[in-house]
């Protein structure tokens, strides 16, 4: 334990009993025992922290994880605005990240990278949350997932970013979550969460084309971009699965039994891995996608897993830790081979959405 | 660049091009850096309607003239906020004006930025018409027109898209000048008895109002003030009465009131110093000797009234803290619990969930009792039940995403305080304020509604009703309840007022009924407090602004500090069917955020600009700041504090001859008012 990174990080959990008042200190198993092989390069991701209106820049670089800048994001600081999801751009120009909170609609905010000036905004649906940019034609796609109240059919907004404007809003369903672009920029698949269903969205013709129903009560809450060999994978949060589904023949094809509460996933670029966070586990899984089987599995520092990114060469997955009440939020780095966790670097409370930027070395 | 453009065409297809085509812009010389090429776009110039769209169609040529079919052309707009421009070529126009876009060849077809370095380029100019004058009405038309006075009409000139217009030219003529004049602010002069008409004309709309001119029989005019001596900030109610040849009062009479006068000799450089309204009320900043004149015709009536300084400050004392400076502190709430000691509660924001109880039996002596902490991060609201027996906190952050409410026992704090129960169907969205009144929660609801929860088992919260705006996008930041009228604050929609079981109408809190609503053109509406003036019976509700427009803050531990703008904005709600704003009290260089009345003293948290205490008494009218009706003022700061030295006020309330206000970098703070010492300014007002 005599690294930076590897501190032990206390995590708190809220007592099941009065359900809302009493809070138990509890600590990690994992820890990183010895230092790990720190990589060449620098590795740059964009992290939203949920409860705090920030976005902070984490590098993983030769000198472990560190956050190197931190950005205000939101307009009233007396509010809380909560950015949510994050997205670089496909040329790593431009970041965008959804504001959930507004008067009352949420809106999607265009940064600059580089320089982190601010550049634009649309304001869209109630609680914009996840967002992808096509690398094709440039527009935003990005769910509302209207987490405000009754169960309520929401929608996917899509922006021309140039302008900021937003060009069509389609109903989706309801509570959608987890949105993420076809390599080719032609289709967008998200998850209605209070719909059970995976929904495949031509990103051209601004339309539903088809609906897959994953099972009675499942809640799905993410969705990954689709394999080369045309393969999406959903969570089932509630249930504990992750579906394999395969887009020819639009049916789940495998089902893997999964930690509790898987929540986001990612893809190595060679689609032969898949990493999940278990939300309510408070883990993160590594998936081995020719055989269907976990082949590591290792627990977060700090509670609530949230969000994944798999960084372009397949080495290192960065996973967003969001805590409870004044915990802040955390960044892990792991090693996908492994499954070790190489570095943690604390950011802002309530750490969620994140997005790779770009690899330096 | 193909398969894009085969994209975007997509999105637009089905729009109407509605360019009009003049020709081609064309590249005048090919330059050095051109190597030849030329540009042509088309058409060269367009004009569009809001909301039209066109596509530009480039063509590009080598030096033999020859098409060079796979060249990139990149445009942009010189102000896309009034016209965009694809990088295709496609146009929309957003508003009115002239606009120039640019079409170019990039040095590098591969750069992707917004104004990449050109090969060739031309521009491409834009108009977009203002919409055409749909029609022009007249809108105040006095009821009498008597030879020598000079009476003024309104017109209202209505746009094809029904916005009321003020930039257009619009004559007035008359059609008997001998008859009456007409200038073009409305003014008539009116020069012997007759019929005339008079026209208004803009652009191709017009309207007539046909008047008659009477002769005037007014043979004297009478000015009466309702006092000799005020103070700055009373309104002295001047009334003009014409008299015929009789004595007898002449009706409907236009009568003009101007206001001249000196300002104390002790004020340099006063600036303007009072105004008078048209109805002959009058109120002054400053003190000093004022003239009013009423004039009607050839008459003309003056009278004189002294104003004096209203000389209501007063020093605060700081009397007690109960600091928190590890993180931000939220609202409060002060009460007097079942044992007869006296208690706050205060919220935290940003951080872990905490509520503070306090015991402030003595101000002097603030001791924290209880802490309860729940699964939020900001407990952004508390508030108390009239018996002090519950408390009901807000909650936002939660991790598990439910949010909610949670309701404490605060009968005995000493005792403890227990959990009764948390309350989060359907306001997963985050709860960002709340109230109390009679067994009721009014709990907002992800910042678009209230529900009504009866708490009536307080183990046992149930939703009885709700009550939600229909306006497009409307939000909500804030609900009161008085007398069984909730007052909801709602940013653009401005403030409204819905009977929840004392409006008279038959709301209930399970069917609340709308009462009215007034909104103001800033959208900043963040908070309300009604109250009826104990000095003269007024119904107002004091509705506060909440905007951070100057930016530039950081909310984290030894961050920047913030600045605030907007003010309270004073409406007149005696009639629920006419509310209509009368005054403001408006702090320079900050802004207002929560508030409290009584006994006719406004207690105001200003954020940056600290506590402010308010005289509110009497008929109020125009700048209340100005007119030196602020009693006291308070700026905390702690170099301890969580942003240091930073103040930020949040909210206050006064509690048995105190004033109990949070700060969100220091937390709870007692104070009281003081009689004032020190010299007395004698330069400048107010005090």
């Amino acid at each position: 334990m005599a690294h930076g990174f590897s501190r032990a990080i206390a995590g708190l959990k809220a007592c099941a009993t009065p359900a809302t008042l009493c809070v138990l200190a509890v600590t990690t198993t994992a820890g990183v025992a010895e230092a790990p092989d720190r990589p060449q390069r620098s590795y740059y991701v964009y992290v939203a922290a949920e409860s705090d209106d920030e976005v902070s820049i984490v590098r993983y670089g030769p000198d472990g994880a560190e956050v190197v800048k931190t950005i205000p994001v939101g307009s009233i600081p007396a509010e809380v605005e909560g950015p949510h999801g994050l997205s670089v751009d496909p040329d790593g120009r431009y970041w965008y990240v959804s504001i959930a909170h507004g008067f009352p609609y949420g809106s999607v905010h265009k940064y600059q990278t580089e320089t982190d000036e601010w550049v634009g905004a649309v304001t869209l649906g109630l609680f914009p949350a996840t967002l992808d940019v096509s690398p094709t034609t440039g527009l935003l796609y990005a769910v509302n997932f209207n987490l405000h109240g009754p169960l309520e059919r929401s929608s996917i907004s899509v922006v021309e970013v140039e302008t900021m404007t937003e060009v069509a809003r389609v109903d989706t369903g309801v509570r959608p979550h987890g949105g993420r672009l076809s390599r080719d920029g032609s289709l967008f698949y998200s998850v209605n969460m209070m719909d059970s269903e995976l929904v495949e969205f031509d990103a051209l013709g601004f339309e539903v084309r088809r609906r897959l129903l994953l099972g009675d009560g499942v809640m799905p809450t993410w969705a990954t971009r689709p394999t080369a060999d045309g393969k999406v994978y959903v969570t089932g949060n509630n249930v504990a699965k992750i579906f394999e589904v395969d887009l020819s023949s639009w049916r789940v094809e495998r089902t893997f039994a999964t930690g509790p509460g898987p929540y986001n996933l990612d893809l190595t670029p060679d689609g032969s891995t898949l990493v999940a966070t278990y939300k309510g586990g408070d883990a993160v899984g590594f998936w081995n996608l020719e055989s269907g089987r976990e082949r590591a599995r290792t627990a977060t520092s700090r509670t609530i897993p949230h969000g994944v990114a798999v960084t372009p060469d397949g080495e290192y997955a960065f996973v967003t830790l969001e805590g409870v009440g004044g915990d802040p939020g955390t960044v892990e780095v792991y090693k996908v081979s492994t499954g070790e966790r190489v570095g943690a670097v604390d950011v802002g409370k309530q750490a969620g959405g994140i997005a790779f930027w770009k690899m330096e070395g | 660049m193909t398969s894009l453009r085969s994209v975007l065409v997509l999105i637009v297809g089905g729009m109407a091009c509605l360019a009009v085509a003049q020709g081609s812009a064309q590249t005048p010389e090919p330059d050095a850096q051109g190597e030849g090429l030329t540009l042509e776009v088309s058409p060269t110039r367009l004009t569009l309607g809001i909301g039209d769209t066109a596509v530009l169609v480039a063509t590009v040529r080598d030096a033999d003239g020859a098409i060079v079919e796979d060249a990139t052309v990149i445009y942009f707009s010189r102000a896309r906020r009034r016209v965009s421009v694809t990088r295709e070529g496609e146009i929309e126009a957003y508003r009115s004006g002239d606009v120039i876009l640019i079409a170019l060849v990039p040095k590098d077809p591969a750069d992707d930025s917004r104004r990449p370095d050109a090969r060739v380029r031309v521009e491409v100019a834009v108009t977009v018409p203002l919409p055409p004058v749909e029609r022009v009405a007249f809108t105040r038309v006095p009821p009498k027109f008597y030879v020598g006075t000079r009476p003024r009409i309104v017109v209202e000139v209505i746009d094809a898209i029904g916005d009321t217009r003020s930039d257009v030219t619009m004559s007035l003529t008359s059609s008997a000048s001998d008859v009456a004049r007409v200038d073009r602010f409305g003014f008539l002069t009116l020069l012997q008895p007759g019929r005339v008409e008079i026209t208004a004309t803009a652009e191709d709309a017009s309207d007539t109002l046909t008047i008659e001119v009477e002769a005037n029989p007014v043979h004297s005019l009478e000015l009466q003030a309702s006092v000799e001596t005020a103070r700055t900030g009373d309104v002295v109610r001047f009334t003009a009465i014409a008299k015929d040849a009789r004595g007898l009062p002449v009706r409907g009479v236009p009568v003009q009131f101007g206001v001249g006068g000196q300002t104390a000799p002790d004020i340099i450089a006063a600036g303007a110093a009072a105004q008078i309204a048209e109805d002959g009320r009058f109120v002054a900043e400053r003190s000093g000797t004022y003239t009013v004149v009423a004039s009607t015709g050839s008459h003309s009536a003056a009278r004189t009234v002294s104003i004096e300084r209203r000389d209501v400050r007063r020093d605060v004392e700081v009397v007690g803290r109960g600091k928190v400076l590890d993180r931000h502190t939220s609202d409060l709430w002060i009460w007097e619990g079942t044992d007869s000691r006296d208690y706050a509660i205060t919220g935290t924001w940003g951080a872990d969930g905490h509520s503070y109880i306090w015991d402030v039996t003595d101000p002097a002596n603030i001791e924290k009792l209880q802490e309860v902490q729940v699964d939020a991060r900001t407990v952004n609201d508390v508030k108390v039940s009239e018996d002090g027996d519950i408390a009901v906190i807000s909650r936002e952050g939660a991790s598990d995403r439910k949010n909610g409410i949670v309701l404490l026992g605060v009968g005995n704090p000493r005792e403890g305080v227990p959990v009764l129960a948390e309350f989060t169907d359907q306001l997963t969205g985050g709860v960002h304020n709340v109230f109390i009144s009679e067994n009721h929660v009014f709990a907002l609801s992800g910042g678009r509604r209230y529900d009504v929860i009866s708490i009536e088992d307080p183990r046992n919260p149930t939703r009885v009703g709700r009550f939600e705006l229909d306006t497009p996008g409307h939000g909500i930041h804030d609900v009161w309840v008085s007398d069984g009228v909730a007052f909801s604050s709602n940013w653009t929609d401005g403030v409204v007022a819905v009977d929840v079981g004392g409006g008279g109408r038959g709301g209930t809190p399970e069917r609340p009924v709308e009462l009215g609503r007034y909104a103001y053109p800033s959208g900043w509406n963040h908070a309300a407090y009604p109250y009826r003036s104990q000095s003269t019976g007024t119904f107002y509700v004091f509705a506060g602004d909440e905007s951070f427009p100057y930016g530039g803050y950081s909310p984290t531990q030894g961050g920047v500090p913030s600045r605030a703008a907007g003010w309270i904005h004073v409406i007149d709600w005696s009639d629920w069917d006419n509310p209509h704003e009368v005054a403001r009290f408006q702090v320079p260089e900050a802004g207002s955020h929560n508030l409290w009345i009584e006994d006719d003293i406004m207690y105001v948290a200003f954020y940056n600009g600290g506590l402010r205490v308010v005289d509110i008494s009497g008929e109020l009218m125009g700048d209340l700041y100005k007119q030196g009706r602020e009693i006291a003022m308070f700026v905390p700061g702690d170099p301890a504090g969580f942003i240091a030295n930073a103040p930020f006020v949040w909210g206050a309330q006064p509690f048995k001859g105190h004033i109990f206000f949070t700060d969100w970098n220091t937390g709870l703070w007692a104070v009281k008012l003081a009689d004032r010492t020190g010299p007395r300014r004698i330069i400048g007002e107010p005090q």
